[in-house]
Formats: structure tokens, sequence, C-alpha cells
């Protein structure tokens, strides 16, 4: 009789806390299903509540992988943008997330790893480490990075200067980039904010972007970081105001 | 079962109280090591801490009555299978979990309902209860046919029969002994009674063991630790004789061998699974006791053969 082989999951000896925390993390029914119902409850309050609204919405039809890159003032924003993506993509949709803010204390640990599948990003040290996770989720077929190249919160609802690791996460790869721009989000729940208000929020998605004929060198990288800045921008100018 | 009945039962009030004694003498003793002994005993209070938690956890929920009794048995089966599936592999199979899953609600089911025809309430449907293996294999067998599908699907099948015999039905059974009349009596003692020896057979290997009980099964079991938790598990039905004051002297020495050659086996049954797979515990739910599984499993052998002894002997309600 031939053995048989068992693969077990690779977490067995971690408390289910600490399994939350590492990444890639392990299918489970239970994440999957409270992550589909949070979804469905999430997509219904930013309608109602938040008058949720999409403009562009036919620019994140595909079944490819994409790079989402939209402007950061607010907790809603990956919110907005899991909502604007279809409800069976969801697993598939990886926000990247501060590993020092959202995978340290519990509360935040659970809502970024369970209701939006967080991806932790450490963006003081090993961002290299955390890029090079970032370009293997994309080379399985359809996955969803959400980034917001600020690296953080904006405190005044401008668009602050995109780092540069964008730059290199997309150069000289085939991977559509889709720019957005979320409104009002800020006015919604700014930073320090206790609870979201009834503001209109609106989601503008960009034309994809590819730049795979671009190399990685360190002024290419800054200029991809600065184009993508401004077609962000110019996505608020273009639709007018909320 | 309910709180009002709790309140007044002498049953379960005396269980309380020997519970919380039997957590002050263990926690006395590992003071005394540590304090006096000078004992190195720091991943034993992590385990006894835990013991605190757990015997809380179940106090309650036993005093809230039958309803939520078979529902937590129910829960702890379910997550103890989910840690069987992981440790396994089965988990990437997401049809073979989810049928388990569906047969371990339908054991709880069986046991909350009465017979629909003519069932008292609140008695359970034993009927139904015994046959909900046939009915879960049925729907695992299904699976790869609904599929179409064969590789690899013996060994899923298996696998997903084993998880649900064992941990679902057979564990299941804990939960349908809420239905008995003596329910606090039965459930508390066979609760009590198998942590009891499990923590008996583990302070006997420590003290005195030498020679291995099943050495290509766990090596840290002796025959020592297991010849005293028999020993605890023979006394024990005499000293807590008034959990079931109806018992005869023949049926309370079965009770001992249950508990005590029983939970030692349904411990080694999981050490088989978990050595054939290669990991030491199923999970780290449990500080200091490992996975959910590790620690149920004792009550694998116990709680059917327990029932279905009393079953035997008596009406169960």
């Amino acid at each position: 009789m031939k053995k048989w082989r068992y693969q077990s999951a690779r977490d067995l000896d971690r408390p289910p806390i600490d399994r939350l925390r590492q990444f890639p993390r392990e299918p489970d029914m239970l994440v999957y299903g409270l992550r589909a119902l949070g979804a469905l409850i999430i997509r219904g309050l930013l309608r109602i509540y938040n008058r949720f609204e999409i403009v562009g919405h036919e620019n994140l039809r595909t079944n490819r992988s994409l790079v989402i890159v939209a402007n950061h003032c607010s907790h809603l924003d990956t919110l907005c943008l899991q909502a604007a993506l279809p409800l069976r993509k969801l697993h598939r949709i990886f926000p990247a997330a501060a590993s020092d803010y959202f995978f340290q204390s519990i509360p935040r640990l659970w809502a970024a790893a369970v209701l939006v599948n967080a991806l932790p990003f450490a963006r003081r040290a090993r961002v290299r480490q955390s890029l090079s996770l970032c370009q293997e989720l994309l080379a399985s077929p359809a996955t969803i990075l959400i980034i917001f190249p600020e690296g953080t919160r904006s405190t005044t609802g401008e668009v602050g200067q995109f780092k540069s690791g964008i730059g290199a996460l997309v150069a000289g790869k085939d991977v559509a980039v889709v720019p957005c721009f979320i409104d009002g989000s800020f006015r919604a729940w700014p930073k320090g904010g206790r609870i979201p208000w009834p503001t209109k929020v609106r989601l503008i998605v960009g034309e994809p972007r590819n730049y795979r004929s671009r190399i990685a060198d360190k002024t290419e990288i800054c200029a991809i970081a600065a184009e993508l800045h401004d077609a962000v921008v110019k996505l608020r100018y273009e639709t007018g105001n909320l | 079962m309910s709180p009002q009945n709790a309140l007044h039962d002498p049953i379960f009030r005396a269980y309380f109280f020997i519970v919380l004694i039997s957590l002050a003498i263990g926690g006395a003793v590992l003071g005394f090591l540590r304090v006096v002994l000078k004992r190195e005993t720091a991943s034993m209070f992590k385990t006894y801490w835990s013991w605190i938690i757990m015997a809380g956890i179940g106090l309650v929920v036993v005093f809230l009555g039958r309803v939520p009794t078979i529902i937590g048995v129910t829960l702890l089966a379910i997550f103890a299978f989910k840690e069987f599936a992981r440790a396994s592999g089965l988990y990437r199979d997401w049809w073979m979990t989810g049928a388990v899953y569906a047969g371990i609600v339908t054991v709880g089911i069986a046991s909350l309902i009465a017979h629909p025809r003519g069932g008292e309430p609140g008695t359970g449907w034993d009927g139904f209860f015994v046959a909900v293996p046939v009915f879960a294999i049925a729907l695992i067998l299904l699976i790869p046919i609904l599929r179409n599908r064969a590789r690899g699907e013996l060994q899923r099948m298996s696998l997903a029969i084993v998880g649900f015999i064992y941990i679902g039905w057979m564990f299941g059974h804990l939960g349908f002994l809420a239905n008995a009349s003596n329910a606090y009596g039965f459930v508390c003692f066979i609760i009590f009674a198998t942590a009891l020896s499990d923590v008996a057979a583990f302070t006997f290997g420590k003290m005195f063991g030498h020679h291995p009980l099943r050495s290509e099964i766990s090596p840290n079991k002796t025959w020592e630790g297991a010849v005293g938790a028999l020993c605890v598990a023979m006394i024990l039905p005499w000293l807590l004789r008034f959990s079931f004051p109806f018992f005869g002297v023949w049926q309370l020495i079965l009770t001992g061998f249950i508990v005590g050659i029983g939970g030692q086996l349904g411990d080694l049954s999981v050490s088989v699974i978990k050595r054939d797979i290669g990991t030491k515990d199923m999970a780290a739910t449990i500080p200091g006791h490992g996975g959910i599984l590790d620690r149920i499993d004792s009550l694998i052998y116990v709680a059917p053969l327990f029932m279905h002894m009393a079953g035997y002997y008596y009406p169960l309600k």
C-alpha cells in the first residue's frame, strides 16, 4: 500500500491569533464566511449610510491581476475599494496594510485579517521584503492588490506625495495599474475620528495603465510614482465636485 | 436541566464545590512544588490557568441548561474537527469538511429535538441520534460522485469518516447525555472523572514512569501512568456515588473501567493520528494543553461507552 501524504496546515503550532498575523494565511472556512458576510454588510451600509457611488466602474472589469492605487485619508478607503469589486473575487483582494499599525493590537488585527484580508506591509524597515511579497502575489492569476502609496492617511484631505515603492512594484511588469480617487472619505471619517459620518462618498476609477516597458531603476520608479500621483489627482478635477 | 434546576440540584451544587476544591488542591500542590521544592513549574502553571478557565466555562454551560450544553458540545466537536482537518490536510477540501460539519450539526440537532411523532419534548431523538452516521457517511461517499472525481478521494473520504465518527459522533454522546433525567450526575461525573484520570495519568507517569505504554504511538505515556489513572478512575465512582445513587456495584465497577481504560484509549487513538501525521499537538488553541482535540480526546471513548452502559441498565429518561 502506498503511503498517504498528509498536507498539514503550515501554522498548526501557532495560537489562533498568531495565525491571523502570518501571511499568506491558510484558507479557513470560518474566516471566509465572516469576510463574505462582513463584505455584504459593509456594501449595504456604504450604499445607504454614505450614499456610496462609483464612477468608471468598467475600468475594474477584468479577470487579470490588478494593482489598484488610490489616495488615502480614511479607513473607509479600503472598504470602498473592496465594495467596488465583485464578491466572488473577495478572497483574492489584498489591501496592503501597515504592519506596525494593523498587525499589533488584536481588534485591528482581526478587522484587517478577517474583514479585508490585509497584507502586512512593513513600511519602515524591510520594505523590499514586503514589495517582493506583493510581487509573488501578483504572479498568481486574478490577484487584486490595493495600495495606498502615500504610506499613511492624509490629515488634510489632500493627496500627499507617492512613495517610490509603487514604482518599483509595477516597473517592467505586465500588470494593469488602476489609479483611483476616493472623494468624501476624509469628511466622512478622517484620521482620529471615532465613527463615520453619513456624508457622501464617491469612488472614481481611472483608466488602467501598464508599465511593462519601463526599467526598474531609481529615476524611473520615482517617475512612475509621480505619474501615478498626477493620474490620481487628475481624476479628482476631471469629475467635478461631490 | 435549567438554571433554576441547577441552583436547587444537590448534584450540580456538589460538583460546583468539588471542582473548586480540586482546583484549589491542584494550585496548592503546584505552589508547594514551586515555593518549597523550588521546581520549574512555569509550564505546569500555564496548564493550570487553562484548567481554571475551562472549568469555569464548563460549569457555566452546564448551569445554563440542556440546550446550551448540547450546543456547547456541538461547537467543541466542530472546532475539534477543524483542528483534525487542518492537521490532516483535509481542510483544503471544503466539500468534505462541509459534509462533516453538516453531520456534526445533525448530531447536535438529533440530541436537541424529540421524536417528531410522540416524543416527549426535551428528551432527544435517540433512534435518529444513533443513526446519524448512516446519513453522514452516505453524504461523504456521495461527494466524489457529485463532483465526478476519483483521484485521491479514498483518502479524503476516509479522513472525513474517521473525523466525523470520532469527533462528531462519539464525542457528541456527551451532549446527548444532557437529555438524561440524571443529566447533572452523568455529565458532571464523566467530565470531572475523565479530566481527573488524565491528570492522574500525567502525575503518576511523571513520578514513577519508566515503562513506555505504546512506544510507537506516544513516547511520553507509561504503564505506570496508565495504571495510576485506572486506579483513580476505579475509586472515583465510589467516592462520587451520589452522582448516580441508583447504580449498583457492578455498574460502579464498569464505570470505573470505562473512565480509566476508555480515557487512555481515547488519548492513544488521537495520538495514533498525530503520530502518523507527524505533529506533536493538533493545534495551539489552549495554552499548555495543545489543541481542543488534545483536551477532549479522552472523552471520545468514555462518553459513548458510559451512555450505552447506563442506558443498558437503566432508562436514560
